[in-house]
């Protein structure tokens, strides 16, 4: 049996595959990381200059939208027992 | 060279046992990868929005005063201002007033901010001087700048107008002098940018209230002693220095999260049956198998080592492949799979690409939750199966 039919082989060749595509995705990444930068840059200065306390990134509730400057224990703020409903919330870890 | 001819001959020996069984194994290699690939992609989103707030807010308030009643944040009447104002270090207090208004048409909730003028520091380069000096020049009320996302909901197109409604069910009319820039959509997405004129007459706040109060401190090591200044010198407040939101970032994206918890639960559920179905007894195929093997002269030693690389086989391929897929779900599907829990029922969905960091702990960390307690939960069957006597079975 030839190095090249042996399991074993056949192993470190997908190994390299895996190399491979993860250097492709490294490539891709430090694109997106490029692109990224500029846009930190302007979110920064517009941060400063508006006085923004939070990310954008969910709107559904204030507590996902603003968890830094709205209230912090906010599952029953609406009323006693009140339930937590929102979708995002289950993305978001109680502040503390 | 001979420690290597030996690994490749039992590697050789161990993969071609896998592809004798290879329903089972294929089965194994597919859940392993999926929840390498769950828990590799929350940990990847985690990191990638965790540093995009530090990031982004390295350029927040020094200082923001916010008042509390009866637990929750009320407005700050104003008379606060002079008072922080008079505090030995205090550079400058803006006051805000800014809020959520939910538009029934559309249900989206557009975040409103009213500021007398912009802050100190780095003049915004995407906006063009006059269009910021038009927002902010006396004399014409009910100029506003919007975010795309924001004129789109509002369906505005290319018009320059629109009406908000205020409490009383009256219209209040804006005029959209600028737009912000869509690189900016990470803060910016539901932003309404006017004058805090304009915003008091749109909420309907008194003249003497304001949301909140933002504090430019003259040195930042005097942050903390200011921030503490105030808490004695206003009662009832809230004090949030730029400090404490970059560690509340820091932390809300985390395992503690409720999606957080399923995932780690799921990997633990799962690993545990992959566990129980290896340790819950050997097949007579198995039993007979290591029989012949010893008959033929392998050593218990080299029966557990086989059965290591076939479990190190099956456990860093499918981990190899659950991670390298959860990084494609991130860079190419912008995290499509996780997206729509953590945008929830958000209407405007801020459009940015993530790109986290590539960190090693982060890769250790996946790599330690899921291969290596496999590997030890195949330690025990593995012995238990090279102990086997071969005169026993054969």
């Amino acid at each position: 049996m030839s190095f090249s039919d042996r399991p074993s082989s056949r192993l470190l060749q997908l190994f390299i595959l895996v190399l491979l595509v993860g250097g492709v995705l490294l490539v891709i990444q430090q694109q997106h990381r490029v692109e990224q930068g500029k846009r930190v840059i302007q979110a920064r200065v517009m941060t400063a200059a508006l006085g923004l306390s939070d990310l954008a990134l969910s709107t559904e509730a204030r507590y996902t939208r603003h968890p830094v400057a709205s209230d912090r224990v906010v599952m029953v703020m609406d009323h006693p027992g009140g339930i937590d409903r929102f979708p995002s919330t289950s993305f978001w870890a109680p502040p503390h | 060279m001979r420690f290597f001819g030996r690994l490749q001959n039992i590697l050789d020996y161990a993969i071609s046992g896998l592809r004798r069984k290879v329903l089972k194994n294929c089965a194994v290699f597919l859940v392993f990868s999926v929840v390498v690939f769950l828990f590799a992609s929350f940990q990847l989103i985690n990191r990638a929005l965790t540093e995009l707030a530090g990031e982004i807010l390295d350029g927040a308030p020094d200082i923001t005063v916010q008042q509390l009643a009866v637990g929750r944040q009320v407005s700050i009447p104003l008379t606060g201002r002079e008072a922080v104002a008079a505090i030995f270090g205090v550079r400058r207090v803006d006051e805000r007033i800014w809020g959520y208004y939910f538009d029934p048409a559309t249900a989206a909730n557009y975040t409103v901010v009213g500021l007398p003028g912009l802050l100190p520091g780095v003049a915004p380069k995407s906006w063009a001087q006059s269009e910021v000096a038009q927002l902010f020049s006396p004399g014409r009320p009910g100029r506003v700048v919007i975010s795309p996302a924001v004129r789109e909901q509002l369906g505005l197109d290319q018009r320059r107008f629109f009406s908000l409604y205020r409490p009383d069910l009256s219209l209040a009319s804006f005029e959209v002098v600028a737009d912000f820039f869509p690189e900016t959509d990470l803060v910016t997405a539901d932003l309404i940018l006017m004058r805090l004129a304009d915003a008091r007459d749109l909420f309907a706040v008194p003249d003497d209230l304001v949301t909140d109060l933002l504090v430019t401190v003259g040195n930042p090591l005097e942050i903390d002693t200011v921030a503490e200044k105030i808490r004695g010198l206003l009662p009832g407040v809230r004090v949030i220095t730029r400090q404490q939101m970059l560690k509340t970032y820091e932390v809300v994206f985390g395992w503690r999260s409720g999606l957080g918890g399923i995932c780690l639960l799921t990997a633990l559920v799962t690993f545990v049956i992959l566990a129980w179905d290896k340790a819950s007894g050997l097949s007579a195929e198995e039993v007979r198998e290591v029989g012949v093997l010893k008959v033929l002269g392998w050593q218990t030693t080299d029966i557990i080592f086989l059965r290591f690389c076939e479990s190190a086989v099956v456990a860093c391929t499918a981990f190899a492949c659950g991670y390298l897929l959860a990084w494609l779900h991130l860079l190419l599907f912008d995290g499509g799979f996780f997206r729509p829990i953590f945008l929830g029922w958000s209407v405007l969905r801020p459009a940015f690409p993530l790109a986290p960091p590539l960190v090693l702990a982060d890769l250790l960390v996946v790599l330690a939750i899921s291969v290596l307690p496999y590997l030890c939960a195949t330690a025990v069957p593995a012995w238990r199966a090279a102990v086997v006597r071969a005169d026993s079975v054969l």
